[in-house]
């Protein structure tokens, strides 16, 4: 067995009266990745946080090299070599890559000044470890405000990993990274393997967890319940431990309806603007349409587009009228509504209350003469009711709730609306699996009640569990509408990568 | 990469605008310059030029140096509304105590007396904001009620009288034809880039920037924030010693100007009031172009309020800026 390089005995840490954690309880061991499974509210990440000194506990013990250990800041457990990669990012949009990489660890030269020369030669050293996966815009003195999200993320890990730390932790570190860059992180996974590093990955994606893990420690409402050995161990075995009963997760919509006799209502040519090189597609009424592809190809500026928030050139027409929005209004007269990706920024006022939020696009229905609030406070209850949301009252501050609940929120202030067409982008992104089943099962109510959706996600199982049809993006482009028996994981995965060979699709497709 | 083609001037400015953010600063320096020097009756004549940089610079000095403090502040992500609060006080204790040169022993303790006033005070306004996490713009405001008072209280009424033989020595001494105040700056500015070039520069830019994510890089985000008031602290009391050679005398409301210039100063010189962004000598630009402003002003002999107006639509046109080339080149969002 290899030695073990740190461990935690029932870990506690309360944020007010909540316990986020219970029992945390690990061991991490040299030349090995420890996958930290579990859903949104498990206490994973406050785990990881109290390891590496920017949460202190409140019980429980952390043993490194056989020693008891507190760390009171993130600098001191950097200083005995333990380095989080952590969700939300510790970046400094102001400075540059290598400035960033090496802050708080910066090369001097012999007068004592810092040496960006070395600073930027080493990080173009490191940028080489996920050469072929970014943009020419990333590079050493490149400002990392200028960065798309899976660039900024693999700064972050490059960060880490430059400090050569002895336990590496990585919080939902692909979270926002395309295949490649993931297949770029997984070597690096495994060079740090070989160099005997004691890793800890932490990710709601069973593959990657498959992929790269040697063992899994499972929490469940702040508690250790339990450890696997992954090559003993499946998909459904980790699953049932994480939801605490049998139930697995299902395909939503076996059955898939036909929409050949439906008539067209969006129709898009041509549309182009900074991001987008002239994309066309249709949709027919009641439609679920799903875009797939690597990350930051456009999916989401295509989303914004159609909601009036980007300008464009080209034609929308919505129902036989030709649209032209300046202006996220007269996208919502329209009857469209937007669910945006970040949530935290785009899609929720945080410090006010659940009630407010849910009816701050929709106050004109209530306000003949003044203010309906008795109206106005049933209806949001029934949609809340209806989301299954887990909170105190309507009237706290949607900062309480937890990341699946809050984003149920930004669903059920569009559903009060009965939009007509629901655009979605990437919804899921850092949800857990029995909030993302249940908004499944929202999506199906909301088609077969008529409305057409348009559904970005980042996650193909989830396009191949939803979608009838796929449209697949490339840099700014539609490469593949995939519906029926062509809609295929190999398929999607194939488009993704920017191929256009065709012999290969129909092997694969025969396979799946 | 595209920047390659361009010609060296134009990467040049780039540079100073993206990295230092001192294009604009930059522009206004030189238009005020000009437009001064243009309206000067007898600028042909040879020494005037020299003469007018002499006293114009050590009139300035006093707020150059307050908003260099300031700048540092609000580059690490605050903002300090006591420093003319403590240059008052500063120069009422010298105005109260330096009376004759024939003391020199007991002058010099003084002069440590007001430096040591201004690290305590600028050490307080950082324990408070960044040990206790209150709000910088407020316990500034209360702290600087309580230094103004404490001036008050020492000097009631305008008086005091500092040696001729002190003042004579600061408003005239030039080595090389160059002022003594510009001197002053230039060190400073020096001693500063000494700084930014290590740790504390880097570590400031990460705090102002993204104080959580600085935290949790290892950065000592606390230490840090407090440093920049100490150093406010400090600058204002050596803008304390300047002016009070500068006027001879103390007035408990000597700094209360001070403060708002110094902030004008900042953002006139292209340091971003979110913090992480701008450079130090930005600052000594934009108190230059505040002293341009003012002495353009009562050159084409203006009412006052033209200061005011003029001083307010420049901060305007400087935080605006940037939103009009975006607006005009078409870009939402």
């Amino acid at each position: 067995m290899k030695s073990i390089v740190l461990y935690t005995e029932q870990i506690e840490k309360r944020f007010g009266g909540v316990r986020a954690l219970r029992d945390g309880s690990i061991e991490v061991r040299s030349g090995e990745v420890l996958a930290l499974v579990g859903s949104n509210g498990s206490g994973k990440s406050t785990l990881t946080k109290v390891i590496t000194g920017v949460l202190s506990s409140d019980g429980g013990t952390i043993f490194y090299h056989d020693e008891p250990v507190t760390y009171n800041n993130p600098m001191a457990a950097q200083k005995a070599g333990i380095m989080a990669v952590y969700q939300e990012l510790s970046l400094i949009p102001s400075l540059t890559v290598a400035q960033n990489i090496w802050l708080a660890n910066e090369p001097k030269t012999k007068f004592g000044s810092i040496d960006d020369k070395t600073m930027n030669e080493e990080t173009a050293q490191l940028l080489t470890l996920f050469e072929g996966t970014f943009q020419s815009s990333l590079h050493p003195e490149a400002y990392v405000l200028n960065l798309p999200p899976d660039e900024r993320q693999i700064v972050e890990i490059l960060k880490a990993y430059s400090r050569k730390p002895d336990v590496l932790i990585l919080d939902e570190a692909t979270a926002s990274l395309d295949s490649k860059q993931v297949n770029c992180l997984f070597d690096l996974v495994q060079l740090l393997k070989s160099e005997n590093k004691g890793l800890v990955f932490v990710s709601h994606r069973m593959d990657e967890i498959f992929r790269i893990a040697d063992r899994a420690v499972i929490l469940r409402n702040g508690k250790t319940v339990g450890e696997v050995v992954i090559s003993q161990s499946d998909e459904d075995e980790i699953v049932n431990m994480m939801v605490g009963s049998t139930a697995g997760l299902s395909r939503v919509f076996s059955n898939k309806m036909d929409f050949s006799d439906k008539e067209t209502i969006l129709r898009v040519g041509n549309l182009e603007n900074d991001r987008l090189t002239g994309v066309s597609f249709d949709i027919k009424q009641g439609e679920l349409v799903g875009i797939g592809g690597l990350r930051g190809q456009g999916q989401s500026s295509l989303l914004h587009t159609l909601f009036g928030n980007d300008q464009y050139t080209g034609t929308i027409t919505l129902f036989d009228e030709e649209l032209d929005f300046d202006h996220p209004k007269d996208a919502m007269n329209h009857d469209i509504a937007l669910i945006p990706g970040d949530r935290a920024t785009e899609g929720l006022l945080l410090l006010r209350s659940i009630f407010e939020n849910l009816h701050l696009p929709n106050w004109a229905k209530y306000s003949r003469p003044l203010l309906r609030m008795k109206r106005a406070y049933s209806d949001a209850g029934e949609v809340s009711d209806q989301l299954k949301l887990v909170m105190e009252s309507l009237d706290s501050p949607v900062s309480n709730l937890s990341g699946g609940n809050a984003q149920k929120v930004v669903i059920g202030k569009w559903l009060l609306r009965t939009p007509k067409l629901l655009l979605l982008d990437d919804p899921t992104k850092g949800v857990d699996v029995g909030t993302k089943s249940e908004f499944y099962k929202l999506l199906g109510k909301l088609q077969q009640s008529g409305t057409t959706i348009l559904f970005y996600s980042s996650d193909e199982q989830e396009l191949l569990d939803l979608c009838e049809r796929v449209l697949v993006m490339q840099d700014g482009n539609v490469k593949a509408d995939l519906s029926g028996e062509q809609l295929t994981e190999a398929n999607l995965v194939f488009y993704s990568m920017g191929a256009t060979n065709n012999n290969h699709h129909n092997e694969e497709s025969a396979h799946a | 990469m595209p920047e390659r083609n361009k010609s060296k001037i134009t990467q040049w400015w780039r540079k100073l605008n993206v990295r230092h953010s001192l294009g604009l600063p930059l522009i206004l320096l030189v238009l005020t310059t000009v437009l001064y020097f243009i309206l000067q009756p007898n600028i042909t004549r040879s020494g005037t030029v020299s003469r007018l940089l002499t006293s114009n610079f050590r009139t300035w000095l006093p707020v150059i140096l307050v908003t260099i403090g300031q700048a540092i502040v609000i580059l690490g992500g605050g903002l300090d509304l006591s420093n003319g609060s403590i240059v008052s006080v500063g120069n009422v204790i010298l105005a109260l105590t330096v009376t004759t040169p024939d003391e020199p022993g007991k002058n010099i303790l003084m002069v440590v007396v007001v430096i040591a006033f201004g690290l305590v005070a600028g050490l307080l306004n950082g324990f408070f904001t960044a040990y206790l996490g209150l709000q910088p713009v407020i316990i500034t405001f209360a702290s600087s009620f309580v230094y103004s008072g404490l001036a008050l209280l020492l000097l009631p009424s305008p008086g005091g009288d500092i040696p001729r033989e002190y003042t004579s020595v600061y408003r005239s001494t030039q080595f090389l034809g160059i002022p003594l105040a510009l001197i002053i700056i230039v060190l400073v500015v020096l001693i500063w880039t000494f700084f930014r070039q290590r740790k504390y520069g880097r570590f400031l830019f990460a705090v102002g920037g993204n104080d959580k994510a600085a935290y949790t890089t290892g950065v000592p985000v606390t230490w840090m924030k407090i440093s920049t008031y100490v150093i406010s602290g400090l600058l204002a009391s050596l803008a304390a010693i300047s002016y009070s050679l500068l006027t001879g005398s103390g007035l408990s409301s000597s700094g209360d100007d001070m403060t708002l210039a110094s902030i004008t100063g900042s953002v006139l010189g292209g340091i971003s009031m979110s913090g992480g962004a701008g450079s130090v000598i930005g600052a000594v630009f934009g108190g230059v172009i505040l002293g341009n402003i003012r002495n353009i002003i009562s050159t084409l002999k203006l009412d006052s309020w033209w200061r005011t107006l003029v001083n307010a639509l420049l901060i305007v046109l400087v935080l605006a800026g940037p939103g009009f080339i975006n607006l005009i080149r078409g870009k939402k969002k």
